[in-house]
Parts: C-alpha cells; structure tokens; sequence
C-alpha cells in the first residue's frame, strides 16, 4: 500500500502544526473501518485507507472549528468542505487537507447483504472483484454491483482542493453500466405506490436519527425540529407518517446544500434508502437554478439568497 | 429442564399461525435488508439463521407506548370550569415471543429489576411481562461482535427464556424452564422426544467448547468508578461519536424513555417513547443548565450504567448481554468492547499510581 | 397472578386554589387534588418533590414547599424558564393540573434534631428550604440555632417576602438578606451569597447547614462552608434534575448509580463525593 505510507509521510510532517488529523483505520471486521483521530505519531501506525474506509471525516469539522484540523479527504467529500466553507461553517485557514485519488467506496450494506449477514472474516479488492469470505465459504461480488450510490455519478475522484496530494494512485473501481438506483424506482412509481413504498420503510424506521448526526450538513445540533416542542411538527408517536415527516424536512433542509455523500443512508442501521429523497430535490435544485452543492466556493447555495429574477426559471407572462 | 420435545422446522410457521388466534405473536421476520421482530404473519416468513438487527424488547417495552388517553371539556356557561378527564390505557393479552436469542432472553431478567422492583412496580411493564411467554433459540456459534461470554451470558444461556430450542437437523428439541413454558408445550406442534435431551445438551456443550477464552467484563464495577472522575479518557473515547440513538435503540438492555403529551385539539395522550442518554437533550434542563453536556459526559453514563452504577445496584449484574448490535450497527463502528477494555486498563493504571503516590 | 400495582404514571388531577406573584419570574400555586379522600390521606414530609402536570403540554418537577404540619393545600412554587412553567403561569384559581406526588427522599430532618440549622437559600432554591424552615419553627424546641441566609439578584427577584418580613422579625431565628444588586431603598446585603455567608460566619459546632439554588451559587456556598469547617455530612443540599418517571426507571436523572428523582433529590455533601460530578 504505497499510498498509505505516502499519506503517513505526508501527515507525520504537518502533524506538528496541527491538533488533530482525520482518517480512518479499520474497524470490527473486515468490512467495517472507523475514524482514526490522530494527534501523535504512534497514531499513524494504525491509519487505513482503501474502498472499505467510507465515513466522510468532514462531519466532524463543524464541531472542531476553533482548532487547527487535519482531514484526509477524496473527491467526494471534498465538495461538504466546499460546502461548509460556503455556508461559513468552518474557516479555511484552520482546516489542512490531504487529498487522495479515490477509486471508488464500497456500499458495506450490499456486501452484507449479498453474503446474506454471515459473519465476514476477510475481503480481498481484485481489479473488478471484490472477494468475500465467511467462515467456510467465499463469495466473489463484482465491484460494480456493490460501490456507493454516489461512486456512479462521481464528480472526480482527486478532492477540488488540497493542501497536500498523495501522487500515488490506481484507476477508478466503478466501470460500465450504472445499477438502478432507489431514485429511479421511485420516479416510474406514481404517487399512491411512492407513498406505500415509504410508508413500508418507514415502517422499521426506529428514529435513531443517525441519519441526522452523520450529516455533514445537519447543523441545527440540538435545536432540531424533531425533538422540539416549540414548534411541535413531529409528534413523538412511531408512526410511518412522523418519521416520514423528518425526513421530509430533513431534505428540505439540505435542498441544494446536500452534496449527496450518502452518510444518511450509510448510517441508517435499518437501511431505509433516504438518499433518495436528497436526490430527488437535488434533481429539483439543477433543474431550477442550474446549481449543484459543493462544486464552487465562491457561489451561493440558491436557496441562501433571493433574486427578483432567477436566471433559469421562466416567470409567467404577466401580460 | 423437565421435559423435551421436538419442534419441526416446517411446523414453526403454521404453529404460530395457530398460536396468532390467542397470542400477539412476535418473531424475526425479514424487512428490507434487515431482521425485526414484529407480528408474525405466514406470508412475512421467519428469519431464524442471524441476530434480529432490531432486539425482541419491543414485546415488553414497545418504543411508543401510550399511558393514558384524556379528554378536556369545557362547560358552557359561567364560570366556565376547564375538566380534564384521564384514561390509562394499561395493555392486554397473551404475547409470544418467539425466535428470541439467549442475549435478548437475558436482557428482559435486566429490565425485571428495574420495571419490576421491590420499591416500584410499571403496571404497563408488568402486564405486558406476565402476559408474555418467551420460546429462545440458542445459537449455533458466536458472530464476530458478540461477546456473551464476557457479561456472564453464553450462546445457549436460557436465563429469562420459558422455553430454550436447540437446533438439530431439520428442527429443534424443544425445553420448558418455566410453568409457562411447560402451558406452551402441551401444543401437538411439540412431539414426544425426552430421548433427544441428551443429544440437545451434547449440541450445546460443543457450541460452549467454541467460545473463546476471553477477559470478562465482570466485577469490574468498583475498579470503573475510580476513571468517572477522568474526564480526558472519556473525551477521547467519544471522539468519534456521533451522539446517534442506533446503539441504545438497538440495545436489548437500554431501557431509559421518553414521556411527552401529544395534543389533538382538545383531547391527546400522554405516550412515553424510547429515549437515547447519548442525545444532548436527555438531560438538558428547561433553564439551559446541563449535567451531562459533552459526548464525553454522555458516553461516560452510558458506559457506566451498564458496566458499573447498574451492577453495583443489582447484585453485579451487567446491564449489557454481549450482543454487539451497539458495534455492528454504529455508523462509524464504535466498538464497546475496545471501550470497556480501555477503560478497565486505564482504571488500573490509574489506581497503582494512586498506589505509588 | 398478582393484583395490578397502582399506576405510577397516572396524575391526580387537581384543582388550584390560589396563585402568588411571587416576583415578575416566580409563581406560587396553591393545590388540592380533586379526590377529598386522596386529599384527606395525603402525607408527605420536608424536602420530597411533586411532578406537576399540564395535561397536553408535560410534566415537571417542583418541590412541594408547604411544611407536612400545614395540610389545607399543597403549595408548589415555579420559576418560568421553559415550555411547561410558561404554561404553568397562565393558569389561574379554579384551573386544572396533574400532581404525582410525594416523590423522591427527605430532608434528615430527624437528625438535625437538636443542632443549629444554617439555611443558605439563592433565588427559587429557598422554595424548599422554606418547607423544612416552617417545619422546624412549626416545632421550634425540637432544634437549636436557626440561621437563614437568603439572597437574590435584586430585591424584587426575591420570593416569599411576605413571609421574609415575618421571619425578620422574629428573635427565634437569624434572618439575613442579600442581593447581588441593590436598589436605593434597599437596607439589607448587597454582595454573592458565599460571601455573605463568610461574613456572618456560622458555627460548624453541633450544626448543619442546608443550601439549595442555582448549580453555581451551590458550588461556591459548599467551599464557603468547608472554609468555615462544616464537614462533608454537616452539609445538605437539594438537586434539581430533569426528571421524566419520578420513580427512577426512565434514566435521565441518574448522577452514578443514585437516581435523584427516587434517591434524592436530598444529599449530603459526603454522599455526592461517592458519586460523578455531574451536577
């Protein structure tokens, strides 16, 4: 792994400018990886990057602003720095980031799901195969079934931004044909199935509100609208209906600032696809205003500014 | 274990159904990609072959649950009293848990001390436990998170269970451990078969032989107390927490709730829910004061409720069944274990230093 | 099958009787349950706390701060910080709430007997030290010594008054006021309640001190103490938590392994040693 001693170099060398750097080391299991928050040298031992490491480290930024952060970052995630930069959530000058060229982040779900929640004890990444074995068996999954929502549409690969790169690189895991995502489903559904199919999964929403906690973008902290009594839009009874009701908020709340890193749906333990709900708003927001979150630092979220004239929306003729 | 009898896979299902007419039966059913517990119905299947995601607590302590309805009215002429009308909405019927797993069977005995004490008695707890009648699967092994072993449990623990399976091929030898175990068995779905007992128990002693020798968790709760008072440990134990509710939801021990009224115009309920000590606005005060305002803080009390304050108070029982759903479902996979074991050490190193001094 | 034990969760409904403008953010409430027999047998004693309910907003907890020895009412006083004390000051006499009460422990009023008292009460914490003070001079040969020191932010912040007036006045007790700002009219301390408290220097012979109010002001008044030799079982406070259940199952309460709703909310300074510092 070439490029993780390269990313220890390159950290163990800024490390003593810095109060802390973020990146993963592995986790429970072979599939499984965890933030690794590095403050000493000994540290860098136990760092770990590859397609299993796929939490997006700039979560933790907002809540560490005041001190001097280190994050190791890939394309995607870069665009949440971008879009915390924007939204003045971080400051630039406190944040160094060390870039890598990603190739591509596994949906640890599928995987889990394909080998039906055997216990995994090892997993080996081939070119275009990824190689599961539990216990006695081994299943060998094709990487492109089994790679995150966003890995498809991915904007590239190198972070926008960096401070440090590791030049060391392999090509992109996500080849051919794009897999059906959950949005696409629901588009050819008409609104009575989309409404049943969401009332189903909501059905074992258990309103952990992970899917809150690890959004990058989820500021509002301990203020949120699900918990307050003032104003009282989500009662605490466990229906489908309430807990839809979050979600509904919650993505419009992060309509046209989502950059669509999937943590929502990384994090739901009860793998309810509420990605898709970001998307579709997402869809919304480029076809409005021609404007997609965390591509550029100098613009402006479209729904953090008002204009008499939008540029892309055709006003009624008034005539 | 009095009597044996054996249960055939392919009778399970019509069993059940059987039993539907006079039980709520609750079961491991797929949904989605994951396992819950819920009604069973024929057509939703069964999920005997891993851990359930979700726990079988919902059968004793649903995550919303109503206390008491009321209704407000008004007279209609001077002076105008306000009345208010309260209805408690205590449950009933007969409930079988079935399909549950040693640790979960285990952890309802953790909640009996709490909702079933001496001093204070849940009168919804208590209606819903002593309706319930609990059928256990002992594992065939251990998943790469459980640690049972290592909280005084086993994967073929029977404590809290009224009837433990055992798998064999092609079904399960079926035990009662409690009269109401003994009430469920008497069904035709259950066949004579006290000459399997001996073959069950040989199962069971050699899934034992598998589990690994490991440091317990045990007895641990004087040497914890002596860290509660260091709070840099516990910062950067919670580092990576996101302050989620998925390890205490899906907790099978995690008990603490919720209580808020619910308005529909003049009448409402006053429903108690699951609630999560890793939430900053568990204890956050009406004045903004907060006695537990850091993850540090939270991570601290939900470590220590489980390995220490509970234990101390409950004849050493650990208020953790070994499960490790709180590790494999966590967004970014906090591992209790490592946390406990951490802090076991530290609390060690802490004291021959205090030793030394 | 055992019979069905009572309903922990279920209020008695009650009606008030009288509310008290107490000062522009405290209001006391003067209560009797709906149910004359539950009424007649209602018994409680100093220091034990009541969770008071508006049906359809919530449930919160406040100490009942009439003494045991006065039976005609229940009397809660409450300061308007969040959503259920907002509501709780709009009601009025003849309205309707939900009392669960008697909840949690009591002052160790038994073995004060005897001993010079110190009360050190700040703002809304002198609610329940005034239910043990009427208790004690309800019974005044049974005690020693008493000493209240009582301050507020400024003197219109200072509940009770037509009580303080009295208590100034009598020669069986040693009233001293403060506030952290004065007025013109004002002739009693102006200065932070552990200073006043140095000041006036009580003695820690034979004597306990007893001390409620805001979590910072507890703090300083503690050191004070220590400062003047009370030892850490001569000093007594009252907790305030946020408490759901009230009878220690629901989890939120809890400091260590003692839950302040059931074990508390009344601890001696050596029983909060045992414990985490979370106040």
């Amino acid at each position: 792994m070439a490029h993780t001693q390269e990313l220890r170099t390159l950290i163990a060398r800024e490390l003593p400018n810095l109060d802390l750097v973020l990146a993963w080391t592995g986790g429970f299991d072979p599939l499984s990886s965890t933030p690794l928050f590095i403050t000493t040298e000994a540290d860098l031992d136990r760092l770990a990057v590859g397609p299993m490491h796929v939490q997006n480290l700039a979560a933790y930024l907002p809540s560490l602003k005041g001190r001097k952060v280190g994050i190791v970052t890939r394309g995607c995630d870069s665009r949440t720095i971008t879009e915390l930069l924007q939204e003045n959530l971080i400051n630039r000058d406190e944040v160094v980031i060390f870039g890598i060229g990603c190739t591509g982040a596994v949906n640890i779900r599928k995987v889990r799901t394909a080998v039906n929640g055997a216990p995994v004890t090892d997993v080996e990444i081939g070119d275009d195969v990824l190689t599961v074995t539990t216990g006695e068996e081994t299943h060998a999954l094709r990487l492109q079934d089994v790679l995150m929502d966003k890995c498809y549409t991915c904007a590239g690969q190198a972070p926008r931004m960096h401070d440090h790169m590791v030049s060391e690189r392999s090509g992109c895991l996500a080849t051919g044909e794009t897999p059906p995502s959950s949005l696409d489903l629901l588009e050819g559904m008409d609104a009575r199935e989309r409404f049943a199919f969401w009332e189903g999964h909501m059905d074992r929403c258990i309103r952990c509100y992970a899917c809150r906690n690890a959004c990058p973008l989820c500021v509002c902290k301990d203020s949120c609208v699900a918990q307050s009594r003032d104003p009282h839009w989500v009662d605490q009874s466990d229906t489908p209906r309430e807990k839809l009701m979050f979600q509904a908020i919650h993505a419009l709340h992060t309509a046209g600032r989502c950059t669509e890193c999937g943590e929502c749906e990384r994090a739901c333990p009860m793998g309810i696809p509420i990605l898709a709900m970001k998307q579709a708003l997402n869809r919304r927001i480029k076809h409005l205003f021609d404007y997609e979150a965390g591509m550029d630092q100098e613009s402006t979220p479209p729904l953090f500014m008002f204009r008499q004239q939008e540029e892309t929306i055709k006003e009624r003729d008034a005539r | 274990m009095s009597t044996a009898r054996f249960l055939k896979a392919r009778d399970i299902a019509p069993w059940l159904e059987e039993l539907g007419r006079e039980y709520t039966v609750l079961a491991p059913t797929r949904h989605g990609d994951t396992v819950v517990f819920r009604e069973f119905e024929p057509e939703r299947g069964i999920e005997l072959d891993r851990l359930s995601t979700t726990p079988a607590k919902k059968a004793l302590l649903p995550p919303c649950e109503t206390l008491f309805e009321y209704a407000t009215t008004k007279t209609d002429t001077p002076p105008y009293r306000t009345s208010i009308e309260l209805r408690p909405t205590l449950p009933e019927g007969k409930i079988l848990l079935f399909g549950t797993r040693p640790c979960d069977a285990r952890a309802m005995q953790i909640f009996d001390r709490v909702y079933d004490g001496e001093q204070v008695k849940d009168p919804y707890y208590t209606a819903r436990r002593n309706a319930a009648t609990i059928v256990t699967l002992a594992c065939s092994g251990q998943a790469g998170t459980c640690f049972c072993d290592r909280v005084g449990g086993s994967p073929v623990d029977a404590t809290g269970s009224d009837v433990l399976l055992t798998p064999l091929k092609a079904g399960y030898v079926a035990e009662a451990l409690t009269e109401k175990g003994m009430e469920l068995m008497r069904d035709t779905a259950f066949m004579k078969a006290d000459g399997l007992r001996q073959e069950a128990l040989n199962v069971r002693n050699r899934i034992l032989e598998e589990v690994p020798e490991r440091t317990s968790f045990l007895d641990m709760e004087r040497n914890l107390l002596s860290l509660f008072g260091d709070l840099g440990f516990w910062d950067k134990t919670a580092e990576s927490c996101l302050s989620c509710g998925a390890c205490t939801y899906l907790c099978p021990t995690c008990y603490c709730f919720n209580i808020t009224d619910e308005p529909h115009g003049d009448s409402g309920k006053r429903i108690r829910t699951w609630d999560n000590c890793m939430s900053s606005q568990f204890t956050l005060e009406g004045s903004g004061h907060n006695p537990r305002p850091t993850k540090a803080h939270r991570m601290r009390n939900r470590i220590g409720h489980k390995f220490s304050y509970y234990p101390q108070l409950h004849d050493k029982t650990l208020a953790c069944v070994g499960c490790g759903r709180c590790i494999s479902n966590c967004p970014v996979s906090f591992d209790i274990r490592n946390a406990v074991a951490c802090a076991i050490q530290h609390a060690a190193a802490n004291a021959q230093e205090h030793a030394h001094d | 099958m055992t019979s069905n034990p009572p309903n922990v969760y279920l209020p008695d409904m009650a009606t008030i009787q009288e509310v008290i403008q107490e000062t522009p953010a405290i209001k006391t409430f003067r209560v009797t349950l709906n149910n004359a027999d539950r009424m007649q047998a209602f018994s409680f004693e100093p220091g034990q706390v009541g969770q008071l309910s508006v049906i359809g907003v919530g449930e919160s907890t406040f100490v009942i701060n009439s003494p045991p020895t006065r039976k005609e009412y229940l009397q809660f006083s409450v300061m308007k910080v969040g959503e259920l004390t907002s509501r709780l000051h709009t009601l009025k006499a003849g309205d309707q709430i939900g009392v669960r009460a008697p909840l949690g422990n009591a002052f160790p009023y038994d073995s004060m007997r005897g001993r010079d008292i110190v009360f050190v009460g700040g703002g809304i914490g002198m609610a329940p030290l005034r239910t043990l003070l009427l208790y004690m001079l309800d019974n005044r040969a049974e005690y020693g010594k008493i000493t209240l020191l009582y301050g507020a932010r400024s003197p219109h912040d200072m509940a009770f008054s037509y009580e303080v007036e009295e208590w100034l006045q009598r020669d069986d007790m040693h009233t001293v006021l403060t506030v952290d700002n004065g007025t013109p009219e004002w002739q009693h301390k102006v200065g932070l309640i552990p200073n006043i408290l140095k000041e006036i220097g009580p003695s820690p012979e034979n004597a306990v001190a007893v001390t409620c109010g805001p979590p910072i002001m507890i703090k300083f008044t503690v050191q004070a103490l220590q400062e003047l030799g009370f030892g850490d079982e001569q000093i007594v406070t009252t907790l305030e938590k946020r408490m759901k259940c009230g009878v220690g199952i629901c989890g939120r309460c809890n400091i260590g392994s003692s839950y302040v709703c059931k074990d508390g909310p009344v601890y001696t300074l050596a029983q909060l040693k045992e414990l985490p510092g979370e106040m």
